[in-house]
């Protein structure tokens, strides 16, 4: 199979029936909530809301397709609550907004997750050179803002300098005398290995130093993520093959997502993101890479318009000494599978019960 | 129906009527206003990057205000309680102004929510039935749903009490009473709620204590009375309204002790962060000595210690206590230490550091402090209206059956 | 960038005032592509191991996309661009053409000469090949010139030499413990006679890397040993690390408010 064409990834009149599959639900709970709510909303609330989609293109009075376009999209309902045409229609109206918008053919993918694909991430630490080659092929793949005033530029990963310390006769005497803290001894405040207070703005000429370590740090895919459940519009969620989502055209910009987050893998596009048209990937999933609009929160998905075909994410495939792993938890035979099974892993800040799917781990 | 458009009508006359001095503090508040909506266009063309808001230290002035006055709305019920618990003759004759007061600080709430929001034209997305409503696991809905709740018990409580008043009726004990039993122990919900919306975050260790509500309810039941005992010094000096030297007093006593606790609750808080200083300590000790070399809150903390301690002191003095020249001079004091702390002391650290580590500091743009104080205008503006109106109608000056029935 | 902003108000819905605001940014036309560009190159895992040309597979759509602050591969739009069938690798059942690799002899610019010319299996002392006991090469000029990696080889702290991984009368090809020779496409089959437990954790996935489809029964590129270890120097000399230092792509944007980092050099208690 040809990869850089996935059966759903291409444009949209060329897509094989086979890529509306229905959704494996991660929560059981969720599917009777879902019919009653879809139910009623189809009985009562669409009334008013097709009313609604009606002035507003009278208001616009114009043929513009894509003011048209944007006031459906103001009007449109959260993306899980959608029947299958609503949102193929969602689907096609992004389609034909963004391909206007940059000057080529978007394809905006809908497919959903597939039964017995539970996404797995892990991260050799002992190999991390602290490159940001991640960093940056996430940007490159993701749309995401690349302005240059302060806040236009988004990254999803950030790569932690870790101090390694250094224990001394000299500095024996550190730590003397002492203000606010208690415990003080020899060498006190040697910063070795120190999560929380590293640099995330080191720029030597080369790296690995050797003075430092490095961590890379995104989101986490919970499994119990707090920044789902502190959403007041449910906009954010886990899907079920394990990537927590966004759906852009629901998300208020209330923050509390971001507050919520332990791992500070969220971002709020201050503005209206910066995307030059040659630099943006065509290739988008609705709750994925598409381009984000001014106000709302965004995060890694694991690039879920690749993933979602089984491609690697791009932070994986570009990672130099292939600290990067990923595969799917359910398959015994997958790397990250093996690597549980071989290796000595930790999740980041595990006493906060998130259920991180990332592990990190060294060999 | 036709007492009620006459109500209106007559409400609307009286309010509208005022000497230069009215017009000229209206129309000062005015201008903040047209700023306001000025800014707030900014912010809805540009994005927040007008504000000092970014993805690190993502909740700035507004939040801050917005805690800072919910807890003024719970403020009120200062009042309330003691006229209808303790049934406080001088407390009685202004339980209606506290009820005002309520209101203004909470429709001042939900504008700082309109600013603070990413996105404002998706709150519908909120409303339940056209939208979806997380209830009950978003700690932000049950905040809207008892912001709104109280509004309305608010709203409910002060004009049906205004209109009695102004029909000469006689009060329904029958379901007037139990309303405001519900409304009193509501304002204890707002604050509370209010507090567990940042209490709950585990990834914010600074907030993330169960002192939080205390915290809250004492500064609340301080800062709210301070400004009510200024509100009512204004108000007998500019108007024929007399707010007994009883109702003031009381309040005074209230601030006073309130504003021990919260001093009590900030230094225990002090204590068990600094005496083990773990990591999770960082926030709060950048807001009291700095991190990483950086210091910008500093000063914020350290004045509001100095207003808040030396309100309590000059409190204590009876002199100062029972002075009415006075009495304004460490209720001013309270008031500003305890939206200093409460504003910038608490929300601002909780992000410094990320809960990766990052450090970075904030500062307000021009946009956020013309919001602010554009809001503020705003509720000061709506807060005149409404005691303008109840003042009236308490002096039965505005009356059903006109100047006639007024001057019987 | 020139913006334009259209502002709508809508208010009245369901019993409450609000606003909507909707800004629509329209970006200006960007200028016309250069016709012709220069080529461009980037690395993909190690500097001199590997690299790739940019072109465009699809409009719009590169085969890879360059860092161009380091030039290093950034992003693959096509992860089996030039790639080739791995090869039988003992023990492992992979159906044709799931595993590829990038192949490496092509691009080792000496391979065709050395197996004719110098290296070309024939005289007198390679009918039976004499080698020296003391593992010791014999300093031929043009040979260290050609690579000067060898000068010091930082493999095996002495304990090892050229014929130890070279084949002995095939030089464009390495050896196994039989004397037989591998292709150069193939050095895990080599690497693995040593370093076993590397070679089993490569095989699962654990160690090194691969892209493509991450579904066990995908197609994935492969990366093989000697596109991210210089196996002349794979200790890369004092450092004794497995991995050459690279430059590192730009850092993070300073949030708003910050001139510099500096702040993040110093610990919030001193020490």
């Amino acid at each position: 199979m040809a990869i850089n064409q996935p059966p759903c990834a291409g444009p949209a009149q060329d897509r094989p029936s086979d890529c509306s599959v229905q959704p494996a639900s991660a929560d059981p709970k969720a599917n009777p909530l879902k019919t009653t709510r879809r139910d009623f909303l189809r009985s009562g609330g669409m009334l008013s809301l097709s009313s609604l989609m009606g002035t507003a293109a009278l208001m616009t009075q114009s043929d513009n397709a894509n003011a048209a376009t944007e006031w459906a999209e103001h009007f449109q309902k959260n993306y899980r609550l959608m029947t299958p045409e609503e949102k193929n229609e969602a689907r096609l109206r992004l389609e034909r907004r963004y391909s206007d918008e940059y000057g080529k053919k978007v394809a905006v993918d809908t497919t959903d997750a597939q039964p017995g694909m539970l996404m797995g991430y892990a991260l050799n630490i002992r190999k991390c050179i602290g490159c940001r080659r991640c960093v940056h092929a996430c940007v490159a793949e993701n749309n995401q803002s690349r302005g240059k005033r302060p806040g236009e530029k988004i990254e999803w990963i950030q790569v932690l300098r870790m101090e390694r310390g250094k224990f001394e006769q000299e500095k024996m005497n550190h730590g003397y005398p002492e203000g606010l803290g208690i415990q003080v001894g020899g060498n006190a405040y040697t910063p070795a290995g120190q999560v929380l207070e590293g640099q995330y703005h080191y720029n030597p000429k080369a790296v690995p130093e050797q003075d430092a370590t490095y961590m890379p740090i995104a989101c986490m895919q919970c499994e119990k993520p707090p920044c789902v459940k502190v959403c007041p519009v449910r906009t954010t969620y886990r899907e079920g093959d394990g990537p927590v989502v966004i759906d852009y055209n629901w998300c208020i910009g209330c923050r509390m997502c971001m507050g919520a987050c332990p791992y500070w893998a969220r971002r709020i596009n201050v503005t209206t993101p910066v995307l030059p048209k040659e630099e943006m990937n065509p290739v988008t999933h609705y709750l994925g890479n598409r381009p984000r609009m001014r106000g709302v929160v965004e995060k890694c998905h694991w690039c879920l318009q690749r993933s979602r075909h089984n491609r690697y994410p791009a932070c994986v495939e570009v990672c130099p000494v292939g600290a990067r792993k990923f595969g799917n938890l359910l398959d015994p035979e997958s790397e990250v599978s093996k690597i549980l099974q071989r290796k000595n892993v930790f999740r980041l800040k595990a006493e906060l019960n998130t259920f991180p799917k990332f592990f990190y781990f060294y060999d | 129906m036709q007492q009620l458009t006459r109500f209106a009508a007559d409400y609307v006359g009286y309010v509208l009527k005022g000497g230069t001095k009215f017009y000229a503090w209206m129309g000062v508040l005015g201008l903040f206003i047209v700023g306001m909506l000025y800014v707030f266009y900014l912010q809805n063309t540009d994005g927040l990057i007008v504000t000092g808001m970014t993805s690190q230290i993502h909740d700035g002035l507004y939040f801050a205000n917005l805690v800072f006055l919910v807890g003024v709305a719970a403020g009120a019920v200062t009042i309330v309680f003691p006229a209808y618990a303790y049934h406080h003759e001088g407390m009685h004759k202004v339980a209606v102004l506290g009820e005002m007061l309520a209101i203004t600080a909470v429709i001042m709430v939900m504008m700082f929510v309109f600013a603070h929001m990413g996105r404002p034209d998706r709150l519908w997305h909120m409303i339940p039935i056209i939208g979806i409503y997380n209830f009950p696991h978003s700690m932000l809905g049950w905040d809207v749903l008892v912001l709104n709740g109280y509004l309305v018990l608010n709203f409910i409580c002060g004009f049906y009490y205004l209109w009695v008043k102004y029909t000469g009726g006689e009060i329904n004990k029958k379901w007037f009473i139990p309303l405001v039993w519900v409304a009193i122990v509501w304002a204890l919900s707002i604050h509370t709620v209010t507090a567990f919306l940042i209490s709950t975050m585990p990834a914010r260790p600074m907030w993330f204590h169960s002192m939080m509500p205390i915290r809250f309810i004492t500064t609340a039941f301080a800062a709210g009375p301070a400004l009510i005992i200024l509100i009512f010094m204004i108000v007998r000096n500019n108007t024929k309204f007399w707010v007994d030297d009883s109702a003031i007093k009381l309040l005074t006593t209230i601030v006073t002790w309130c504003l021990g606790l919260a001093i009590f609750l900030t230094m225990s808080e002090i204590v068990v962060e600094l005496y083990a200083r773990t990591e999770h300590a960082n926030g709060l000790y950048y807001l009291m000595f700095g991190l990483h070399g950086l210091t910008k809150l500093v000063p914020w903390f350290w004045s509001s210690v100095v207003l808040m301690i030396g309100a309590f002191i000059l409190f204590l003095i009876p002199r100062f206590r029972n002075d009415f020249k006075l009495l304004p001079i460490p209720c001013v004091m309270a008031f500003a230490g305890i939206w200093i702390e409460k504003g910038m002391g608490l929300i601002v650290p909780g992000f410094i550091p990320t809960p990766i580590g990052e450090v970075a500091e904030y500062y307000p743009s021009f946009v956020e402090v013309m919001m602010t104080l554009g809001i503020w205008s705003f509720g000061f503006f709506i807060l005149t209206i409404l005691f303008k109106g109840a003042i009236g109608i308490l002096q039965g000056e505005i009356k059903y059956g006109g100047p006639v029935a007024a001057a019987k | 960038m020139r913006k334009l902003a259209t502002v709508s108000l809508i208010l009245a819905l369901c019993g409450g005032a609000y606003y909507a605001v909707s800004a629509a940014e329209k970006t200006a036309e960007p200028p016309k592509e250069a016709a012709a560009k220069a080529p461009v190159d980037c690395f993909e895992s190690r500097k001199g191991a590997s690299e790739v040309t940019q072109r465009e597979i699809k409009p719009g759509w590169p085969n890879v996309k360059c860092s161009p602050t380091t030039g290093a591969a950034l992003w693959y739009g096509d992860p089996f661009d030039g790639t080739v069938p791995m090869g039988k690798m003992p023990q492992m059942d992979i159906p044709e053409g799931l595993a590829v690799v990038k192949p490496r002899s092509e691009k080792l610019a000496l391979m065709p000469i050395c197996g004719v010319s110098c290296h070309n299996g024939v005289g007198p002392k390679f009918t039976p090949p004499v080698l020296p006991k003391d593992k010791k090469p014999a300093p031929v000029p043009t040979m260290a010139a050609m690579v000067p990696d060898l000068a010091n080889l930082q493999h095996g702290r002495g304990r090892i030499w050229c014929m130890d991984c070279h084949h002995t009368t095939q030089r464009n090809k390495l050896v196994d413990h039989w004397g037989d020779p591998i292709s150069f496409d193939q050095p895990q089959l080599l690497c693995g006679k040593c370093h076993g437990d590397k070679l089993r954790d490569w095989r699962d996935g654990i160690h090194g890397k691969r892209i493509g489809e991450f579904v066990s029964t995908g197609k994935k590129r492969w990366f093989t040993c000697t596109e991210c270890h210089n196996p002349h120097n794979v200790q890369d000399g004092a450092r004794n690390r497995g991995f050459v230092q690279l430059q590192p792509e730009p850092s993070p944007q300073l949030p708003r408010g910050m001139a510099n980092a500096d702040h993040e050099k110093l610990h919030p208690i001193p020490h």
